[in-house]
């Protein structure tokens, strides 16, 4: 017999459970957050990742307050818990995100971990971060038809100009 | 005074007077009502915009007044059992919930020594006066537990005159720090969760500690938990002022 289905259904919730409880979840994902900030391109579980996005771009938000504000020092302070890294959000990270109105961050999926789990991998990275880039744009083949087309309008426009 | 050349001194006009407009002063404190605000979740805004433009016709018609919670407001209502066919009732608003039309305010007032709470629909047609009497805003968005405390905190004169506004300026803050009955209470009120100002807790400190136990720190840190409705206030206010205007 059916004790509770409210138990199991979970219409309109935004936020996963991760660890022991709610203050466990929050410092799994501040973890995450100082690699980041630390690091600037992580891999994690895909979940994990995802979760991590919203407060790492909330926490660049504050972080482009400035330095004098209460506030933004303030949850910096208990996103951080490295201090020294601090100082690189609002010296190095907060200038480099300034001209951009959001999205300061990336998130790729990997092939899934090699361990006994196979659980589904993501890197996320910030944009703008001096490593090698993970992917290149790669332009389309010269031998598709549309580009073919669009090469003999290219020559076609070329010989009326030079005639 | 001594003329320079023997001649009266030269008539000098008084300076002339500074006028203050008191308008344009007014118009410096803006007062959304939070209907107005839409909730954050998945509803597409279709849904917000009709139901605004019916809110503003509402209020074209009939004028609905700024109040917060803590107001002494008297409502008169369309009954048809009564012999004036409308019904009166004075009372302080304790609690303002719901969005949009379905907007309510739960009066409070204590009639021949009973408790009476009645929640009224902002935009009910039944609704045919709203006056503030007293402006006085608390310490607290929301007065619930005003049923836990004496009884003389919740009684209000139905007679009572509107006491004349003197600025139209700031509404001001009444910190009154209200005294409970003895416990159990309807909610446990000293727990951090409802963040009360407006009691003067008479607990023991063991008590007020325990209770602290139920305290959620990071809660303040979680980022994505704010909603910030700067921008969406500041879109609907203009809109807002601008119907209201024609």
């Amino acid at each position: 017999m059916r004790l509770s289905v409210a138990a199991a259904i979970s219409h309109g919730r935004v936020y996963r459970r991760f660890g022991l409880s709610p203050r466990s979840r929050l410092d799994l994902l501040r973890n995450l957050v100082t690699a980041l900030v630390r690091y600037e391109r992580i891999e994690t579980p895909w979940a994990r990742a995802d979760e991590m996005r919203g407060y790492a771009e909330r926490l660049i938000d504050y972080a482009k307050r400035g330095d004098k504000d209460e506030r933004a020092m303030r949850m910096a302070d208990f996103w951080l818990t490295e201090k020294d890294l601090v100082h690189k959000l609002f010296k190095v990270l907060a200038p480099r995100f300034q001209p951009h109105p959001g999205s300061y961050t990336r998130l790729l999926q990997i092939p899934n971990r090699d361990g006994l789990d196979r659980a589904k991998m993501a890197v996320i990275e910030l944009k703008g971060n001096p490593l090698p880039p993970l992917v290149r744009p790669r332009r389309d083949s010269d031998k598709t038809l549309l580009n073919q087309l669009l090469k003999g309008y290219r020559q076609d426009a070329q010989r009326a100009a030079a005639a | 005074r001594v003329s320079s050349d023997g001649k009266p001194p030269k008539f000098q006009p008084p300076p002339k007077p500074v006028i203050i407009d008191r308008k344009t002063q007014k118009e410096e404190r803006r007062f959304l009502s939070p209907e107005f605000i839409p909730p954050r979740g998945r509803t597409a805004p279709l849904k917000y915009y009709i139901e605004r433009k019916d809110m503003i016709q509402r209020r074209k018609v009939f004028n609905i007044p700024e109040f917060y919670v803590g107001h002494v407001l008297a409502v008169t209502t369309a009954d048809p059992y009564a012999s004036d066919k409308s019904k009166r009732f004075v009372g302080i608003c304790i609690q303002r919930g719901g969005k949009g039309l379905g907007a309510t305010f739960v009066l409070r007032n204590v009639i021949e020594d009973q408790g009476v709470e009645i929640c009224y629909e902002l935009y009910s047609p039944r609704i045919q006066a709203i006056e503030v009497l007293k402006l006085e805003k608390r310490l607290d968005e929301n007065l619930m537990y005003l049923r836990d405390a004496l009884p003389e905190y919740s009684t209000f004169d139905v007679n009572m005159k509107p006491v004349p506004r003197m600025d139209h300026e700031e509404i001001p803050v009444n910190k009154l720090q209200v005294r409970m009955k003895p416990k159990p209470w309807s909610k446990r009120w000293e727990r951090p969760k409802y963040n009360i100002k407006g009691i003067k807790f008479e607990l023991p400190e063991h008590k007020m500690k325990a209770a602290q136990k139920w305290s959620q720190p990071w809660l303040e840190f979680d980022m994505l938990r704010e909603y910030d409705t700067s921008k969406i206030e500041a879109k609907i206010w203009k809109e807002l002022s601008e119907e209201l205007e024609k």
